[in-house]
């Protein structure tokens, strides 16, 4: 009997080590996907970068072949979603994009994830699929409540000053507010010569917590009333109030600053204020960044209607086409394992997504920027996403209307239209654009 | 007389002898020619004309990839044509094309010929500072658009820098509406005057020296020289080269992406970049594909004007 019962806890235990991630022994000397290929792409985000060192570990472990890409974010996009409409099989495991998660969700291109994740023979239970942030994880359930991928990055709006030391000499603290902000901005730019305000302009997600702020919106009530709103005078409001910022306290040209180039402005001291997204602000910590000793950081500035900072993820799914399915689930398992995410860590990964690795004493301490507690401002605003005001993003014809947000900030920074016409005409222009793209009205 | 008479049956009975050789003898060249030229002509059609006539059908349907039905679905052939009468978007895109390419194709004309004219010599420096000119030419484009984001982004720029140092201190030119297109024009003419140049460059050096020679002889001035000697000479070349700079200026891309993305709001939003916002932003392949055979049909119209405008030219001279 006591032979039996070692026998059987033997059995389990090597049948655990099967399961688990990074562990897999060989059967019978033939290691578990050994013949497989998988092809795997995500966009160049710092995450998918970071994997590919670890790639070859599961390769090693496993016996599979990865053939791993990590094309830029546009052409990523632009190449899987001409795949995925296909139906082809070119792929096994894909990054869903968070701007088109509407768009591929929705029309079944990729597999619910819900049979992996309840099975214990796919997924043992302590994996921890409810380590994930529910702020994060809720972007990838569909209405019936199945869902799609696991979240690897949690991008969250929040704000970081470049130069504190000219907010304390100016007698001001990070806003809390928009008038807060206003006030600020006021007190400290171009004092030692830096402007005091910089968003980047890609004004469809950095104008979006001001527009919300106000008490407008993008849509009426998306996903379910696609109707635009940008005509309202919240959001009129709201436009003056953000282009004003851009044109009276950014750097000369602010218009045209890019993501890349905000950080670089930042990390050099070019520029003060900036809300943005987290991983782009955490490199003003940056061995190579000037203002590292100087930087501060906090969560979005609220509004007079609330606050509303952008909380977007990214996450791995196994598209439709794949015909390796299972082995798909055991790379997207071991790449969101909390081993692999561990390692990451270690070098310098800072937008982590189980809530267990987030409050560990080494996250903890990666994230401490100059003394300011990153990982509290993180996990704070993505609680905030579970509030769903991030719907309208991840509408399918949400680009249409992006497009016209930053052609209206930028008419109204560049002083070619006030911030009424400028919203009217975004109002009028998505209007054709949304008719044209079938969305009934 | 009897003479002339030999002669000439001699000469016709060459004629009937060597003739139907000489027919076959083309025939076969021809039917050799045409086997030669077979393979590429059937590469060409599978990699030029094949895609037009996807792009043509595509343009003819409301081709969405999330609809797979859409792709074929040719109940509105002419739907997309229609909308695209009443866009301002892509009317005010044409226009901008319009403004870009006139002033692209211009200054690249002129400071191309003003160039080859200055470097028409045998000398080692000038051979020298020729090779230097082709930098910008053979760069990747989108290397070219990098190095003029720098350049006109104030606060990194040694041009701006150098200004504001010097008192003349020059406000962001790619953030400024009036000026954002003229600031493309430059960087576009920057990096493809030199192909304006070295066409130029080679026609000067097929000009034969007896003319110059003559018109010196009879005292002509350098701008007479210029005027009545060498300009009819490279008209041909200004042309040819003028045309693909006016086809190349309706392709440009690279630069309008990096350094504006069609802004200030829309004044550098020429029309291809719009046909790539409709086709890979929206997902709207029918629109993008109805402007993209826009594009191509005046691309075409303006070479076949273009050609018989040289054409005629030639004829009266």
């Amino acid at each position: 009997m006591r032979r039996r019962r070692f026998l059987a806890t033997s059995a389990a235990a090597a049948g655990s080590l099967l399961l688990l991630p990074g562990r897999a022994p060989a059967q019978g000397g033939a290691k578990p996907l050994a013949g497989t290929t998988l092809n795997v792409s995500c966009w160049s985000h710092p995450y998918a970068k970071l994997l590919t060192l670890f790639i070859p570990q599961f390769e090693q472990e496993t016996g599979a072949k990865v053939n791993y890409e990590t094309p830029s974010f546009p052409i990523y996009n632009q190449r899987i979603d001409i795949e995925l409409s296909t139906g082809g099989s070119a792929y096994d495991v894909l990054n869903v994009t968070f701007i088109y998660i509407g768009r591929w969700i929705e029309a079944g291109w990729f597999v619910p994830l819900d049979g992996y994740l309840k099975d214990p023979n796919k997924t043992p239970v302590d994996w921890g699929p409810g380590d994930f942030l529910k702020g994060l994880t809720v972007a990838f359930e569909d209405k019936a409540g199945k869902f799609y991928a696991i979240p690897w990055t949690g991008d969250i709006y929040m704000a970081g000053a470049a130069r504190y030391d000219i907010f304390t000499q100016a007698g001001a603290t990070m806003p809390d507010n928009f008038d807060a902000l206003l006030a600020t901005m006021k007190a400290i730019n171009k004092k030692d010569g830096v402007p005091a305000f910089l968003a980047e302009n890609h004004y469809g997600w950095s104008f979006i917590p001001f527009l919300q702020g106000f008490g407008g919106n993008v849509f009426k009530n998306p996903p379910d009333d696609l109707m635009p709103v940008l005509d309202t005078p919240e959001a009129i409001a709201a436009a003056d109030y953000f282009s004003n910022l851009v044109r009276t306290y950014g750097p000369d040209g602010a218009i045209s600053y890019t993501y890349e180039m905000v950080v670089s402005a930042l990390k050099a001291g070019r520029a003060n204020y900036s809300p943005n997204g987290q991983i782009f602000l955490v490199q003003m910590g940056a061995p190579d960044s000037k203002v590292a000793h100087t930087c501060n950081f906090s969560i979005c500035p609220a509004g007079p209607k609330g606050r509303f900072p952008g909380v977007a993820t990214h996450g791995w799914g196994i598209p439709v086409g794949s015909r390796k399915k299972d082995a798909a689930w055991q790379f997207i398992r071991w790449a969101m394992s909390k081993p692999v995410l561990e390692q990451m860590i270690a070098r310098g990964y800072s937008s982590i997504t189980r809530r267990s690795l987030i409050e560990s004493p080494e996250f903890k301490g990666k994230m401490t920027i100059n003394g300011h507690d990153i990982a509290k401002i993180y996990v704070d605003t993505v609680a905030y996403g579970t509030q769903g005001y991030m719907k309208y993003r991840t509408v399918p014809v949400y680009p249409q209307v992006d497009k016209q947000i930053d052609i209206a900030i930028q008419n109204i920074a560049s002083q070619q239209m006030s911030a009424k016409a400028a919203m009217q005409l975004a109002q009028q222009n998505s209007l054709q654009q949304l008719k044209r793209a079938g969305v009934n009205l | 007389m009897a003479f002339e008479r030999a002669s000439f049956r001699r000469l016709s009975f060459a004629r009937r002898g060597t003739l139907p050789a000489t027919a076959r003898w083309r025939r076969q060249q021809a039917r050799a020619f045409a086997l030669g030229l077979a393979p590429a002509l059937l590469v060409l059609a599978a990699i030029t004309i094949g895609p037009t006539l996807y792009l043509i059908l595509t343009s003819l349907t409301p081709a969405d990839p999330v609809h797979p039905h859409s792709l074929a679905d040719f109940s509105h052939p002419l739907g997309n044509y229609r909308t695209l009468l009443g866009d301002g978007e892509f009317i005010n895109s044409l226009w901008v094309q319009a403004k870009l390419s006139v002033v692209t194709v211009v200054l690249q004309l002129a400071i191309g010929l003003g160039v080859a004219l200055l470097l028409n010599a045998r000398s080692r420096f000038l051979e020298a500072v020729r090779t230097a000119f082709m930098v910008p030419m053979v760069l990747p484009p989108i290397v070219v658009a990098i190095v003029w984001k720098i350049i006109f982004t104030p606060d990194i720029s040694p041009l701006h820098r150098a200004l504001a140092d010097i008192g003349l201190p020059v406000h962001s030119l790619i953030a400024n509406p009036d000026l954002a297109l003229w600031a493309i024009a430059v960087a576009d003419t920057w990096e493809w005057f030199p192909f304006t140049m070295l066409m130029v460059l080679a026609a000067l050096q097929m000009v034969p020296g007896e003319p110059i020679d003559a018109a010196r002889i009879d005292g002509a001035g350098r701008l007479a020289m210029f005027r009545y000697i060498l300009l009819p000479y490279i008209r041909p070349t200004l042309v040819v080269a003028g045309l693909f700079r006016l086809i190349d200026s309706i392709k440009a891309f690279p630069l309008i992406y990096v350094l504006t993305n069609g802004g200030p709001g829309t004044v550098t939003e020429v029309t291809n970049y719009y046909a790539f916002v409709e086709s890979f932003n929206f997902s709207d392949w029918g629109y993008g594909s109805a402007i993209a055979t826009l594009m191509v049909a005046g691309v075409l119209l303006l070479s076949w004007l273009v050609g018989r405008l040289d054409a005629g030219e030639a004829l009266d001279e």
